[in-house]
């Protein structure tokens, strides 16, 4: 496992590699640059020439890409033009926020898919399956920012019962605050997080749940679990415990895929909710042509992404000790 | 129920939902009065009535008839952006599959570094870059989808190549080629329209999306998702075109998941796509 | 026992601490649409960073909020020749960090801004300046290359502190102003807290407290503030949420004419439209009313020329074009303009009448207007297509006259000169449309060097009348500006949503 392990992280380098070379590629053929953005309608040629000058954009493309890898071999990643500040610093907090945020709609999304899931399987059939099932079908169909809309104009605008927008303190400095006996920011903190996680979490909770029903539903028919059913073993602890662990597999597997939505599907609820995470931050940084911050992101995303897939890769062969790992 | 119809329920409800959205765009020119452009703006945001059968607009422009117009483009560019997507990942999947070795790898890499990108930045980044329009959405678009059909294909490719008459084809020296569209394609066909009928679904939600960010195509064309976005911002007091265009957008999506879910009991029962997904390094 | 005794202690201890502040602090609230790109008032460029900045900064005038400038830092000031102004500054000003104002810091904050390496977006307001002089430690003398007008109106820039910058202070990140309020903390991209500043030298301020909240969507900003998070938002803000909450009784608000146009701008360089009669033909056919009252709801003002009813220098006589789309159509031929070939669209020698017209996407009304525009033209006989891109891909193409028919706005308009020299003088700085006419540009100096108020609306008004009949600009509406605010705030509404008298 170790070997595999290192051989997987020894993939990031090309992968790291490839996906700055092809951002690069992009911003190139993007009309407009950081210049005119920073000086704006009362830009002369000649304040965008020395402009330009002074962000190094004028330097052939070989130079400027191989002073990217340069830096970035050495762990920096660039200082934002707009911001005035080191594109590490700009996206260090907002990371926690998007991961915040993400872990939470996965928690959620587990959560009810699971219940969803067991629910159906285990009346299958009944109005409860077909409920379930129908919600499932509905949550997987539904475009997110319409969702996300409804939901704030409901709960937010109409009943007042969460705050529309923003962030409150990051969920780990609000637990501490709990623990210590201040509940205050913890509450603010998760209502806050309320609305956000559950638009973004709603589709892999459909997701999940369709699939939690297919494998308990699997299990359900095997002959050994017919056989204990025929003997009058305590049936519904039985199923429960040999559904849900057959489901387990499939089920880790769909997170690692769902969390990889969930990253990208932040993005537009970001924008929405005002949620300053990697999303947001993703959008502002395109419309700006702030190209280290881009760069930046996108390498972030990508490392994020390729980190989940190898632990849920890892985690299989810890589950299932007959998968081979290759 | 019969035996037979509630197990294909999904199927046939779904076949059902995508015939009439079809026979809808189809039909709509002939059976409607009105034309896509036409403004009447001391009629805006009308609810439905005899003269307008699905009420008008933000520019009092006839909804039934831009409602139509839009299933054709957005199924349109659903449809194209898939092929696309289908046609260059299964390619890839099978030239990575049959071949292995260093193809192989050179290949997943690639596929790795498109992953690596949240689908929306990327498809936003391209679009930015190629410029506004129709045929650039298309290809955002496929550039994000095409790296699941090549997993899958790559992967089914993978467990057939070691069959035993595959492998004694080999043997005997038949070409590459034929190997692959004779033995193997047949294979791969299944799971790829599995995962192709639900990929309209997607692409459709994602088409809206980007229309929400202002980068889908341009005015005036009546895309449902630039209709959904002007929706969205008179959501408050003028409810009716958010819902009328969110509910075309989900009721469609429905239906190609229905069906993609029905045809999926019955051209992939073994899950090949769903297990491949999972184990696709 | 000793135990119990420590733990007794120590929980006491950990509840005083933990226990909340006395009296809630009055923390004033207001939702940005974008965030500050810095908060160095010489490079500012956005509209959070002019809002903020006014907090933390003094200049030496203030703008009221009929636009006239007010003492601030400079207690009083003289125009002893055409081309000098005297500033004498008050006593006693503080700068955050505790160092005092003086004459050397403006001369610094002024010779900076002029200096093409720092970037200064507004430096071509100050070109004019020729030299700045220190003449003793409270008071300023500017040297002009010529007469000078709008000065004044453009010294409410904020001072910096010499010494902080020059010994590697960042304002851009960490300003230090002699403002009423100070930078508590800045969560980028998400909210910018100031709090008061005690030696301020006006008295320090009533508030505990002013953030500045960033949520970009109008919609949900407007939403925010119904649910009660946030205190203040003004504008941009979309129609229908404008009147939703001027309907609504119990907020404070102020709705009011702002200085801020929309307009469409031609490329006069461009064929077909290097014809004014061609451009006025066009704009004939642009119903301003349906997009002033039917996009936007009525919440700006359909414009009659390019002088804005808000300046000194307005008449009502001054008329662009109205909507007429008869009287387009028979200019429109008597131009040669005829449909030969059946097709509905008008054509000239073989040639379609095509037009594109252009925007950028972060606008949903502007958007609207657009495809609005493109129908009616459409309607009539010209074949018109939209173009939408995001703005860092439209405004250079704008900039570089790319483009036949634009949309876009302006802001900031403190003086007509703001609106008019840049852009209309041949060859002007942001003359994207390559206008170019004699007399305008004779005229247009004239107003800037002509001290009298009275010289100046004549020579303004003079220019105006050329422009709406030569159209090189049309200006579509006159934009509103709304705030919308907790009753409990005592807010005198700025058009420019300057802050400066929540505080107290």
């Amino acid at each position: 496992m170790l070997a595999y392990t290192a051989g997987r992280l020894a993939l990031f380098v090309p992968m790291v590699v490839g996906i700055v070379v092809v951002t690069f590629v992009i911003m190139q053929l993007l009309p407009g640059d950081t210049a005119i953005i920073l000086l704006g309608e009362d830009a002369t040629p000649q304040m965008l020439a020395e402009t330009r000058a002074a962000l190094g954009l004028d330097k052939p493309w070989y130079v400027r890409l191989g002073t990217y890898f340069a830096d970035l071999a050495r762990g920096d990643l660039g200082r934002s033009a707009f911001l005035n500040e080191s594109v590490a610093n700009i996206i260090a907090p907002r990371l926690w926020a998007t991961l915040e945020l993400a872990l939470v709609a996965l928690l959620i999304s587990v959560v009810l898919g699971m219940v969803l899931g067991v629910a159906a399987a285990l009346w299958r059939g009944t109005l409860v399956d077909t409920f379930a099932m129908l919600f499932a079908q509905i949550g997987v169909s539904m475009p997110v920012f319409w969702l996300g809309i409804l939901l704030m104009l409901l709960l937010a605008v109409n009943l007042g019962w969460l705050p529309a927008i923003g962030r409150g303190e990051p969920l780990s400095s609000a637990f501490g605050m709990a623990l210590a006996g201040n509940p205050g920011p913890l509450l603010d903190s998760l209502a806050h997080l309320a609305m956000p996680a559950l638009t973004l979490g709603l589709n892999s909770a459909a997701v999940i749940s369709r699939l939690v029903r297919s494998a308990m539903l699997e299990t359900l028919n095997q002959d050994f679990i017919r056989t204990a059913h025929a003997k009058g073993l305590l049936v519904g602890r039985v199923i429960l415990v040999h559904g849900l662990r057959n489901a387990l597999l499939p089920i880790v597997s769909v997170i690692g895929l769902r969390f990889g939505a969930l990253l990208g599907g932040a993005v537009l609820t970001e924008n929405i909710f005002g949620w300053p995470g990697l999303g947001q931050l993703a959008v502002s940084a395109m419309s700006q042509r702030d190209i280290p911050l881009i760069q930046g992101v996108v390498l972030c995303f990508a490392l994020l992404f390729a980190l989940v897939n190898l632990i849920v890769d890892l985690a299989y062969t810890v589950i299932d000790p007959r998968v081979r790992l290759d | 129920m019969p035996k037979a119809l509630s197990e294909n329920l999904s199927l046939y409800v779904g076949a059902a939902i995508v015939t009439t959205i079809v026979a809808f765009a189809v039909l709509s020119p002939f059976l409607s009065p009105y034309d896509v452009e036409t403004m009447d703006m001391p009629n805006r945001f009308a609810w439905p009535s005899p003269e307008h059968w699905l009420g008008t607009d933000n520019f009092g422009r006839d909804l039934w008839t831009r409602m139509a117009e839009g299933a054709r483009i957005s199924v349109l560019i659903a449809v194209s952006s898939v092929a696309i997507a289908v046609v260059v990942g299964t390619l890839i999947g099978l030239i990575a599959g049959y071949f292995g070795g260093w193809t192989d790898l050179l290949i997943m890499r690639v596929v790795d570094i498109f992953l690596g990108f949240p689908p929306i930045i990327l498809a936003l980044a391209i679009i930015a870059a190629l410029g506004p329009g129709a045929l650039n959405l298309i290809l955002a678009l496929s550039a994000v989808f095409w790296t699941e059909y090549a997993r899958v294909v790559r992967a089914v490719t993978l467990a057939q190549r070691e069959i035993d008459y595959v492998a004694a084809a080999r043997a005997i020296g038949a070409s590459p080629v034929r190997i692959l569209l004779i033995e193997i394609l047949p294979n791969v066909i299944g799971p790829v329209i599995v995962l192709a009928t639900l990929g309209l679904g997607t692409a459709i939600i994602a088409e809206s999306g980007l229309s929400f960010l202002g980068f889908g195509v341009q005015p005036p064309t009546p895309t449902w998702g630039w209709t959904l976005a002007y929706g969205t911002r008179y959501l408050r007091t003028e409810p009716w075109l958010s819902i009328v265009s969110g509910l075309a957008i989900m009721i469609t999506v429905l239906g190609f998941n229905l069906f993609g879910d029905g045809l999926r009991d019955k051209l992939d029962p073994r899950g090949v796509a769903r297990r491949v997904r999972r184990n696709a390094t | 026992m000793k135990i119990n005794v420590n733990f007794a202690a120590a929980a006491a201890i950990a509840m005083a601490v933990m226990a909340p502040a006395g009296a809630s602090a009055e923390v004033i609230t207001l939702g940005a649409d974008v965030d500050a790109g810095t908060l160095d008032p010489r490079t500012q460029r956005d509209t959070t960073a002019y809002r903020v900045n006014n907090l933390l900064y003094d200049g030496l005038v203030n703008l009221d909020a009929g636009l006239n400038a007010q003492p601030n830092l400079a207690v009083s000031w003289e125009n002893p020749e055409p081309t000098v102004w005297i500033f004498k500054l008050r006593e006693g000003v503080k700068f955050h960090d505790g160092s005092d104002l003086t004459a050397e810091d403006v001369v610094y904050t002024f010779e900076t801004i002029l200096d093409p390496e720092l970037g200064a977006r507004f430096r071509s307001l100050y070109t004019p300046i020729s030299s700045i002089e220190a003449v003793d430690p409270l008071t300023v003398k500017f040297e002009l290359t010529e007469p000078y007008a709008p000065l004044l109106s453009y010294m409410d820039l904020g001072i910096v502190p010499s010494d902080y910058v020059e010994g590697g202070g960042d304002l851009a990140t960490a300003p230090v102003g002699s403002g009423p309020m100070k930078l508590a903390n800045w969560a980028r991209g998400s909210k910018i807290e100031l709090e008061p500043f005690a030696d301020y030298w006006g008295g320090a301020p009533a508030v505990d407290g002013f953030e500045f909240v960033v949520v970009a969507d109008n919609t949900s900003r407007a939403q925010a503030f119904e649910a009660g998070d946030l205190s203040i938002i003004q504008s941009p803000l979309s129609p229908q949420d404008i009147q939703r909450l001027e309907a609504s009784d119990d907020i404070g608000k102020a709705v009011m004419g702002g200085v801020g146009i929309t307009y469409i701008n031609f490329n006069t360089a461009a064929e077909p439209l290097t014809d004014p009669a061609m451009r006025r033909a066009i704009a004939m056919l642009i119903d301003q009313d349906t997009i002033v009252n039917g996009i936007y709801e009525g919440v700006d003002e359909v414009a009659t020329s390019i002088l804005l009813p808000s300046s000194w220098a307005y008449s009502a006589d001054i008329s662009q074009p109205t909507y007429d789309p008869e009287g387009a159509k028979a200019a429109l031929a008597e131009l040669g303009w005829s449909d030969s070939d059946g097709d509905g669209i008008l054509d000239k020698d073989g040639e379609d009448l095509s037009i594109e017209v252009s925007t950028h996407s972060e606008d949903p009304n502007r958007i609207q207007a657009v495809e609005f525009i493109q129908a009616m033209l459409k309607q009539n006989g010209v074949d018109a297509t939209v173009s939408i891109a995001d703005w860092p891909a439209f405004f250079p193409s704008v900039q570089d006259g790319q483009h036949q028919i634009a949309l876009l706005g302006w802001l900031n308009i403190v003086d007509p000169d703001r609106l008019m020299f840049a852009q209309f003088t041949t060859g002007g700085p942001q003359n994207y449309g390559s206008y170019s006419n004699d007399d305008v540009d004779t005229l247009l100096a004239e107003g800037r060097s002509a001290i009298a108020t009275d010289e100046r609306i004549a020579a303004y008004q003079a220019a105006a009348e050329i422009i709406s009949e030569e159209v090189p600009y049309y200006v579509i509406s006159y934009q509103g500006y709304q705030v919308f605010y907790d009753p409990e705030l005592d807010l005198e509404p700025d058009v420019r949503g300057m802050m400066r008298s929540a505080i107290d």
